[in-house]
């Protein structure tokens, strides 16, 4: 049964979601209502690529994601759950001079924060992947402590500690509206009842914006297909996230011996289609094979897609608004919620429960796209 | 893309898919035959009892000489077979098909009609050490032993008592193995009694109610721990009983191999008697997706001789369709064959069927 009144419903049973729960109840915040409208971990983040780096293009991405780091090389431990989390590096050719010239800057940034990250000729990079083909690479960088984890174990792990903690998760349920008072949340309506609460925290990923759109915030933001596909599992030849910007294509050979693979199309039209096409596996196994040749010999086990929530800086979109009391959000995370969403929700627990307000809050605010000026994050795939 | 000279893909040269075929050739349309076999058949390839019931549903004849007699109601001249192949997906919305061909190169095809005819694949159960060498599905102990004539083991454990469990038993006895016991988590024997009979009468010793505890050996099966149910499926502590066996052979149900369906975006739907999550189709075996029909047990576990007889609804559905036949004679066969499956489900093992049909029949997908 939907209870009929909540201190905060969060919208989302995702990596964001579960783990807003999870920061706020170890605050103390009762009577938390997670609301997902297929099950836990069911959209964006249990389709993603499961890589976690910190080597991005704006200082905004590149400091969250560095926080987001050092949260994650202790989280399986404060979860008492193996989210299988390695540090097994990244590494991104550039193909192309503008890449290579664009690589150096972004890394003279990063390690202007303090990142560990270095900038490799073709044969440094082919030492740390013999297999890598650097016929046509300019340059590469590194990151030793990017890499990644199971955001299927993640979440599953935040949302039951968080239900442990007194979270109540309603899955199956769908919001089909929200309603607003003098300015001020009042409740939440559902395919299964109405919520009374002063809170919501949109966390919808690739439906965010129509979450916003029933509170009048109209969102500058895009949901695009994102396909993946999987190989069989074989012996491991090859330890870092591959990515490259030239080629618009990642991969990984995870923890059990398979490898990950995907890319954005940059033909997609914006929606919320998440079958799989024939057309992605051809061009994704074209693509990735002149980077590795050897893939060549894999089989293809499954494929599937997921949907990117793309904001006009590929930067998210966190914190609350002016204009609606009781509304936060963490949303438009352009590919990379799972591994930002966790640090991100400990920003905004701090915010929600103890009203205090990290200075990135500001940053990434809504707020940022009504002055036009804004820095677009192009290390994105 | 491929430009294609086929008018229909049938997925599965199994009963359903060589029937379908069949009425497909017999209209004069063009087919793709894909199997993932060496030889054509499907299951049939490895049954080498009799059949029962009617003489228009192969009764006295064994399984093993039925895909050769279909076979000959193929006009040659109309079929390509590609054997040794796989269909890896089905792509909305215009039904590309990637077929991995002789497991060697990838083709791609589109096609208008489809039947997919993919049979069903063997359940597995959950007991402690499962996953040991030794422990087989009984299809596979049947495809070893009667397809490429090798014997898993010497002294077997046998689970389940459907029809599957009793003959794979008589079948391991003919091929000089010994059937220590054969156990069913159930109060009664699933199967005929008629393969049951012949069983008991071999002396294999048969325990109702009892179910597999674990498996025993480190490297390879050395023998079974069993322990008796209640009436309420639970286990009653202190009936444990150690058995010394070298194969444990799991014959514990059917699931329907739907997932190309699934994949070519056809709705799914859940009734119990059809073996649990299956396809929606309508009488005419076609799918929710217009031109995708599904024969066999991969729309509900049944039989061969009813797969045979949704394999040729599906092939003259289509030829209805495609108008290669008049709507008149298609429909008198469609009638004909109609009859000839209620008849088929007429008897006390086809209630369950019969229900699972009714609720289907009353369900719309959406």
């Amino acid at each position: 049964m939907l209870p009929k009144t909540a201190d905060i419903v969060i919208i989302g049973g995702g990596i964001n979601g579960t783990s807003l729960a999870y920061y706020l109840a170890k605050k103390g915040i009762k009577n938390i209502v997670i609301l997902e409208k297929n099950f836990v971990c069911s959209g964006a983040t249990g389709r993603c690529g499961a890589g976690i780096r910190q080597q991005w293009g704006t200082p905004e991405n590149t400091s969250l994601a560095m926080e987001a780091v050092k949260l994650f090389e202790t989280l399986s431990e404060e979860l008492d759950w193996d989210i299988e989390y390695e540090q097994c590096g990244y590494l991104i050719p550039a193909f192309t001079d503008e890449f290579a010239d664009q690589f150096s800057k972004n890394v003279r940034m990063q390690k202007k924060l303090g990142l560990d990250v270095s900038y490799l000729t073709p044969q440094e990079a082919k030492d740390i992947v013999p297999d890598l083909c650097v016929d046509n690479v300019r340059a590469a960088t590194y990151c030793s402590t990017d890499g990644g984890g199971n955001p299927l174990l993640t979440t599953y792990a935040y949302a039951h500690r968080a239900k442990e903690l007194g979270v109540k998760i309603h899955t199956k349920t769908e919001v089909t509206d929200i309603t607003v008072s003098g300015g001020n949340i009042t409740s939440v309506v559902t395919d299964k009842g109405t919520i009374s609460t002063p809170m919501i925290f949109n966390a919808a990923g690739g439906h965010s914006q129509e979450i916003a759109a029933m509170v009048d915030i109209d969102l500058p933001i895009n949901s695009y297909r994102h396909q993946i596909l999987v190989t069989e599992p074989v012996e491991h030849f090859f330890d870092p996230m591959i990515i490259s910007f030239d080629y618009n294509i990642y991969f990984r050979q995870v923890k059990h011996g398979s490898i990950l693979m995907g890319c954005s199309d940059t033909s997609e039209k914006p929606g919320y289609d998440t079958t799989s096409t024939l057309d992605f596996i051809k061009d994704i196994t074209t693509r990735s094979i002149k980077i590795m040749p050897k893939l060549k010999k894999l089989n293809v086990l499954r494929q599937w897609a997921g949907l990117y929530n793309v904001t006009p800086d590929a930067m998210p979109i966190i914190g609350d608004v002016a204009d609606v009391g009781g509304y936060f959000q963490a949303v438009g995370f352009s590919g990379h919620g799972y591994m930002l969403g966790p640090k991100v929700a400990t920003l905004m627990a701090e915010l929600i429960a103890d009203g205090k307000r990290d200075e990135i809050i500001d940053r990434l605010s809504l707020e940022r796209f009504k002055s036009g000026n804004i820095t677009v994050d192009s290390s994105v795939c | 893309m491929k430009t294609d000279s086929f008018d229909v893909l049938v997925i599965g040269g199994g009963p359903a898919g060589l029937c379908a075929c069949a009425e497909l050739s017999r209209c004069g349309i063009k087919v793709l035959l894909v199997d993932e076999g060496p030889v054509l058949g499907g299951q049939l390839v490895k049954q080498t009892h009799k059949f029962f019931g009617s003489r228009e549903h192969y009764a006295g004849v064994r399984g093993i000489e039925i895909p050769d007699k279909l076979q000959e109601e193929i006009d040659e001249k109309l079929i390509t077979v590609y054997s040794s192949s796989t269909v890896v997906g089905i792509y909305p919305p215009n039904n590309n098909v990637l077929i991995y061909r002789d497991q060697k190169k990838v083709e791609e095809h589109s096609f208008k009609y489809i039947i997919i005819a993919t049979g069903a694949s063997e359940n597995m159960i959950l007991f402690e050490n499962n996953d040991l060498p030794g422990i087989y599905g009984a299809g596979a102990v049947q495809t070893l032993m009667n397809q490429y004539g090798i014997i898993p083991g010497k002294n077997m454990l046998m689970v389940g008592a459907g029809n599957i469990g009793l003959i794979v038993s008589y079948q391991l006895l003919q091929a000089g193995c010994r059937v220590k016991k054969l156990i069913e988590a159930a109060p009664s024997i699933g199967g005929y009694l008629v393969h049951a009979s012949k069983i008991i009468r071999m002396g294999i010793p048969v325990q109702t109610s009892t179910t597999i505890l674990k498996a025993i050996g480190t490297e390879k099966v050395e023998g079974a721990i069993t322990v008796k149910l209640d009436e309420n499926w639970n286990q009653i502590e202190g009936t444990e009983e150690e058995i010394e066996v070298d194969t444990i052979c799991l014959s514990v149900g059917l699931a329907p191999s739907y997932k190309l369906a699934v994949h070519a975006g056809c709705k799914q739907i859940f009734i119990r008697e059809l073996g649990g999550m299956i396809p929606w189709r309508n009488s005419s075996q076609e799918t929710s997706v217009n031109g995708i029909y599904i024969a066999g047990d991969a729309c509900g576990v049944e039989e061969a001789s009813s797969a045979m007889i949704e394999g040729r609804l599906a092939g003259l559905n289509i030829a209805k369709c495609m108008k290669r036949l008049s709507e008149k004679a298609c429909n008198e066969k469609i009638d004909d064959n109609l009859i000839s499956l209620d008849k088929l489900r007429s008897g006390p093992f086809g209630e369950r069927i019969v229900e699972g049909i009714r609720k289907l029949e009353g369900k719309s997908y959406e």
